[in-house]
């Protein structure tokens, strides 16, 4: 599998809360090369034995945005709360799928035309309902705190461009699982470690007891952040095709940061880099504070259109990034410096 | 057929898909010709020619996008064709000449601020993203005046149909199926291009079938969700069919409303005088046609996930069938 066709697999399977699909998929390919196991909920947990006792956690998360079923009325309709940020405006006439006793194909009603207004205020997604076209026998299948996920499937768009829902961050864990499979093969100056873990879309909790099991030496974590796009400033967002975006903030490592930079331009490996001014916003920022500290570092794939049904990547980026962290692990990270 | 008939692309001027598939189903069922609208023209023969010439009718085209400009950076502006709300476009995939993928595009929500999340962008504010690197990468691709749909495959589940372009492949393939049905009289079909930019297509093709009575079979809005007042539905899913007695571009035919409702088939009045159909270009034809519009419910109309259901469906093939027969024969007066 290469790694287009892993971000697609995990792309139409879904994790949130009690849907596992994504973890089961990630687990059973991780197991292939190391030694994996569960933790919680959603969290995977990979090891890979090096010839030292330091050990680098590479952590990317497994969940995804999503919403839960709050209300199911007579006719069918459900009321939804949102799990993670999503853009409601967005939401009319979407196909979701409900996850109930059974997966439901359901849609986001829309306002009819003959009731359209001029200026329509999205505020609360507890008004917009959703049909499930079930009418009565709803209630007979779904249940309240059943969740909802995007119905979409990935596509390629031209050159080496997709789009697709949960690529935040099923990108990342699409580099892990390519990390691994090429570490595999290779002797390692360090352990490697490698976490999937759940809940970063409600405030980077898997990460905690992930980094809390693992109990790394240093860590970096994969993400996507901003892509350019239309009325986006340069300086907020990474380019498209234009390499892994090295983080640079005062909550992650320097060390590291330099040394990513440094290996990036020593192998010719594509790379931007992306300055924050205190915390980042990823799992970066709990691992860092994990136990007595660990020293973190962030490597991120650009992404337009994040927490929609139609996140953009480049697979060139997700390319860099596996070729950026590869070389960085087999330099022994910040261990030997 | 019906999902076939959704999947294919089709906005309006540009309804090759369509009427290649059409012709396919209906020769050598009845003659045709295409005229220089792009309309096809169909006559059945039947066993009799009925005194009252009837025409029915279907468009081919639906709701969609149309390209008009190429950022440097290789974004796509383009500008909607028929009524779309702007909710139906954000973050939605697109087909570009029934072929090249693309992506509506936009700020993501952690960039927005509080004021902004509320309220719709202008229309005018969305692009196409096809993946292009800039601008000369994507005219290997897509050419200004291309059309595109928001995609919305076709999925048939327990009785409702949800789709893409139910409004109005719904009445093609009714229309497809009458013709490939023997008929008593005589009648003529047109499947007319541009219903959505203004009724253009059914202007031309009553022109030249120069009908006495016409039957037009459409989708439309039924508003039976939550949270709207049951004054405002419209027409409910599951109640049959909707005849129209007015909407913004017609008048109907009194008795013909009045025989459809009182036919025994399963259907609804549709109870508000709201949007329009090809009605209205067809009932202005030559000095007038006696005109009915019956239309399959559908929520969620004009965009990638209408819903409609299965009965309704063939009660509506149903109706138009008994109205046919009945004017054709003289027994509709």
């Amino acid at each position: 599998m290469d790694i287009k066709q892993k971000l697609f697999a995990l792309s139409e399977r879904d994790a949130v809360g009690n849907i596992d699909e994504a973890s089961l998929f990630a687990h059973d390919v991780l197991n292939d090369v190391c030694k994996t196991e569960r933790q919680n909920n959603l969290t995977v947990i990979g090891f890979l034995k090096g010839e030292s006792d330091y050990t680098v956690m590479l952590d990317a998360h497994i969940d995804q945005i999503a919403m839960v079923v709050t209300d199911i009325d007579d006719n069918g309709f459900l009321t939804v709360s949102n799990a993670g940020g999503i853009d409601i405006r967005a939401l009319p006439s979407r196909r979701v799928t409900v996850h109930g006793k059974e997966k439901i194909t359901a849609v986001f009603c829309s306002v009819p035309p003959h009731l359209a207004k001029d200026e329509v205020e999205y505020s609360d997604i507890a008004k917009l309902k959703v049909d499930t076209l079930l009418g009565k026998k709803a209630k007979e299948i779904i249940a309240v705190g059943d969740f909802v996920t995007f119905n979409v499937k990935a596509r390629e768009l031209v050159g080496s461009r997709v789009a697709g829902r949960s690529f935040d961050d099923r990108a990342g864990v699409a580099c892990v699982l390519e990390i691994a499979e090429r570490l595999s093969e290779r002797r390692l100056p360090v352990n490697v470690a490698f976490t999937l873990s759940d809940a970063e879309e409600l405030g980077l909790r898997g990460a905690v007891t992930a980094s809390f099991k693992v109990n790394p030496d240093e860590a970096i974590a994969l993400d996507v952040s901003f892509g350019d796009g239309i009325d986006i400033k340069k300086e907020e967002c990474g380019e498209l095709g234009k390499g892994a975006m090295i983080g640079f903030a005062p909550v992650l490592d320097s060390e590291i940061s330099k040394k990513l930079e440094a290996i990036a331009k020593q192998k010719g490996i594509a790379y931007q880099t992306e300055v924050m001014s205190a915390k980042t916003g990823t799992n970066a920022d709990v691992i860092s504070v994990s136990k007595q500290g660990v020293r973190t570092g962030l490597v991120s794939i650009p992404l337009r259109n994040m927490h929609s049904a139609v996140e953009t990547v480049d697979i060139k980026d997700l390319e860099s990034v596996c070729d950026l962290i590869c070389e960085y692990i087999l330099a022994g990270g910040v261990h030997s410096d | 057929m019906l999902e076939k008939l959704c999947n294919l692309d089709a906005t309006s001027g540009d309804e090759g898909a369509v009427r290649d598939f059409i012709i396919s189903k209906i020769d050598g069922f009845c003659a045709w010709r295409v005229d220089n609208l792009g309309n096809i023209i169909a006559f059945k023969k039947g066993a009799k020619t009925p005194a009252k010439r009837v025409m029915l009718d279907a468009h081919m085209d639906e709701v969609g996008l149309i390209v008009t400009s190429i950022t440097t950076e290789g974004f796509l502006k383009f500008s909607t064709v028929g009524g779309i709300d702007t909710a139906a476009l954000m973050f939605r995939n697109v087909k570009i000449n029934g072929k090249t993928n693309g992506v509506i595009c936009g700020k993501p929500i952690h960039m927005l601020s509080a004021d902004e999340r509320k309220k719709l962008p202008k229309e005018d504010s969305l692009y196409i993203d096809i993946g292009a690197a800039d601008r000369e990468d994507a005219l290997k691709f897509v050419n200004i005046g291309d059309r595109a749909v928001i995609c919305g495959e076709c999925s048939i589940n327990d009785g409702m149909l949800l789709s893409k372009a139910i409004d109005d492949r719904a009445g093609c393939a009714i229309l497809i199926d009458i013709l490939k049905r023997d008929s008593e009289y005589d009648f003529y079909a047109s499947f007319s291009v541009q219903e959505e930019v203004g009724l253009r297509g059914a202007k031309t093709a009553a022109f030249a079938i120069e009908p006495d009575c016409a039957i037009i079979i459409e989708s439309t809005t039924a508003a039976d969700i939550a949270g709207v007042s049951e004054e405002d539905k419209v027409c409910k899913l599951g109640q049959g069919p909707a005849v129209s007695f007015m909407d913004k571009a017609t008048v109907y035919d009194r008795e013909f409303y009045n025989a459809a409702i009182n036919s025994g088939i399963p259907c609804q009045p549709k109870s508000a005088v709201a949007g329009g159909n090809n009605s209205g270009a067809v009932h202005l034809s030559r000095e007038g046609v006696r005109t009915i519009a019956i239309s399959l419910p559908c929520r969620y109309i004009h965009s990638s996930s209408s819903v409609a259901n299965k009965e309704d469906f063939l009660n509506t093939g149903k109706l138009v069938r008994y109205m046919l027969s009945g004017i054709c024969s003289g027994e509709i007066k």
